[in-house]
């Protein structure tokens, strides 16, 4: 009897493998299948939402315009997304560069509040310090039921502060929230696969601001031809 | 850039962007897995886009995924990376670099990480590094300056973390890294050439090197004016060629 038959019986006959290339040909193989689910649930995803991008982008213009700033919100792996959005909205090498900053940057007041007040109230507490209208608070949360991106989310709203939430899954708590305005889910259950198509729900969200605030003719496109002979060094 | 303007960067596939690349990534994660498996700590840097590197480090250490082992995973904060890494990294170690290939932060890598026994592996976008430039290059070729933007990078390393741990239900393949002589300093079959990277100079022509294999005394009469942090070529106990002067 071959060891692949009798192999769930033994799990320490693994031990004996040997075979690298059908290791590593599987791996190539999962890595092509699961960037192509990742690219599939992407197009889709953009393409059902496309007109509550659109809607929640001219929001965020027309805040911009009077002189609002953006707050971005998130737990791990979802915080550094939040921060990479405050990067591109704040200093992208092209379009202009509007206020944005990430809630998760200052490690200070996270464990000050963390630790005197409790961790469900991070965010919030920083909205009641900073935020005001016109100003823009935009959470992430995979599961959508992080309570303290849904308490800040609540604290924004209050504050007459533009809320946009990105959730996964069926949206979770974030689904139901009526203090959130614009909520974008991305049908998933896999963590991994909800985060990549929320960087590009966000990044679509920062091209159609742009489009939005930039004067005609020195568009993004514009300024990309200009760009690249730089690029190209 | 398509019709309407947008930045071509988010209408083209994943797939095709990972198509070349799929077979590296699995070499690159097997690569770590070992690391891991004897005891490694992987560095995380990304000099302009300090997000990336903290998403990384999180992943390994906090899988997403119950059940999963937590691994040591470190984001290094900028600007200088040798500097901050000197002290702390070990031979063995994996840094994981995400920047330009023209990142001026990214200069000088290979040939300390090769000094100090690092496995390196570099996500980024735009024109590709040097052919060599480290371990295994995991690129998106398009020249778009907000590649970095938009969930590409992401993907990159969630895959390489998937991956990596496909590869601990192999254990009976993570025990060596047999094959890793690809280069002209392998210090497995030959004395030829190691690297090594000046940590103490004494006044009678000697000088202390850390190699990947540890710290050891070397003569210096043949390259002279030898300073801290100099990159030599070591051969029988001398160091017979400067490399690369002092970056300290």
């Amino acid at each position: 009897m071959s060891p692949e038959e009798t192999g769930f019986l033994y799990p320490f006959i693994e031990a004996d493998e040997h075979d690298v290339g059908a290791l590593l040909s599987d791996l190539a193989a999962s890595a092509t299948g699961k960037a192509a689910e990742s690219s599939e649930l992407r197009t889709l995803t953009l393409e059902a939402l496309d007109g509550d991008l659109d809607r929640a982008a001219t929001a965020m213009a027309e805040r911009f315009r009077a002189g609002g700033r953006l707050y971005t919100f998130g737990n791990g792996g979802s915080s550094t997304d939040a921060a990479s959005v405050a990067a591109l909205f704040g200093q992208a090498p092209l379009g202009s560069a509007l206020p944005a900053r990430c809630l998760v940057a200052d490690q200070a007041v996270l464990t000050a509040i963390g630790n005197d007040v409790g961790y469900e109230l991070t965010f919030s507490r920083q909205l009641i310090a900073f935020a005001a209208s016109p100003d823009i608070a935009m959470g992430f949360s995979t599961s959508g039921n992080s309570e303290n991106v849904i308490r800040a989310f609540e604290e924004a709203r209050s504050r007459n502060v533009l809320t946009i939430g990105f959730a996964g899954y069926e949206g979770g708590q974030m689904a139901a929230c009526e203090a959130l305005e614009h909520c974008f889910i991305v049908r998933s259950h896999s963590v991994h696969r909800i985060q990549e198509t929320q960087a590009a729900l966000s990044y679509r969200l920062w091209e159609v601001v742009q489009e939005h605030l930039v004067p005609d003719g020195v568009g993004l496109a514009a300024q990309h031809e200009q760009l690249e002979p730089e690029v190209a060094r | 850039m398509n019709l309407d303007g947008r930045p071509a960067t988010m209408d083209a596939g994943v797939q095709d962007v990972l198509g070349p690349d799929a077979a590296d990534l699995a070499a690159a994660s097997l690569a770590m897995a070992r690391r891991f498996a004897s005891g490694a700590t992987l560095w995380c840097f990304a000099p302009s886009w300090p997000s990336h590197a903290q998403h990384v480090a999180v992943e390994f250490v906090h899988p997403v995924i119950v059940g999963k082992r937590a691994l040591p995973a470190v984001m290094i904060p900028g600007p200088d990376l040798l500097e901050s890494l000197r002290p702390l990294a070990r031979a063995g170690d994996i840094l994981l670099l995400v920047s330009r290939s023209d990142d001026p932060a990214a200069a000088g890598l290979r040939q300390r990480a090769r000094a100090w026994g690092l496995l390196t592996v570099w996500i980024g976008a735009g024109p590709r590094p040097e052919p060599g430039a480290a371990d295994y290059v995991l690129w998106v070729d398009d020249d778009e300056p907000i590649s970095a933007y938009g969930g590409r990078f992401v993907l990159l390393y969630h895959l390489l973390w998937e991956l990596t741990h496909v590869c601990f239900e192999h254990p009976g393949l993570l025990k060596s890294e047999q094959a890793e002589c690809t280069d002209d300093a392998c210090i497995t079959c030959s004395d030829e050439g190691r690297l090594g990277e000046i940590v103490a100079v004494c006044p009678d022509g000697h000088a202390q090197v850390r190699t990947p294999a540890g710290l050891e005394a070397v003569d210096t009469t043949l390259i002279g004016d030898a300073r801290l942090g100099d990159l030599v070529l070591i051969h029988a106990g001398a160091a017979v060629t400067l490399v690369e002067k002092s970056v300290r």
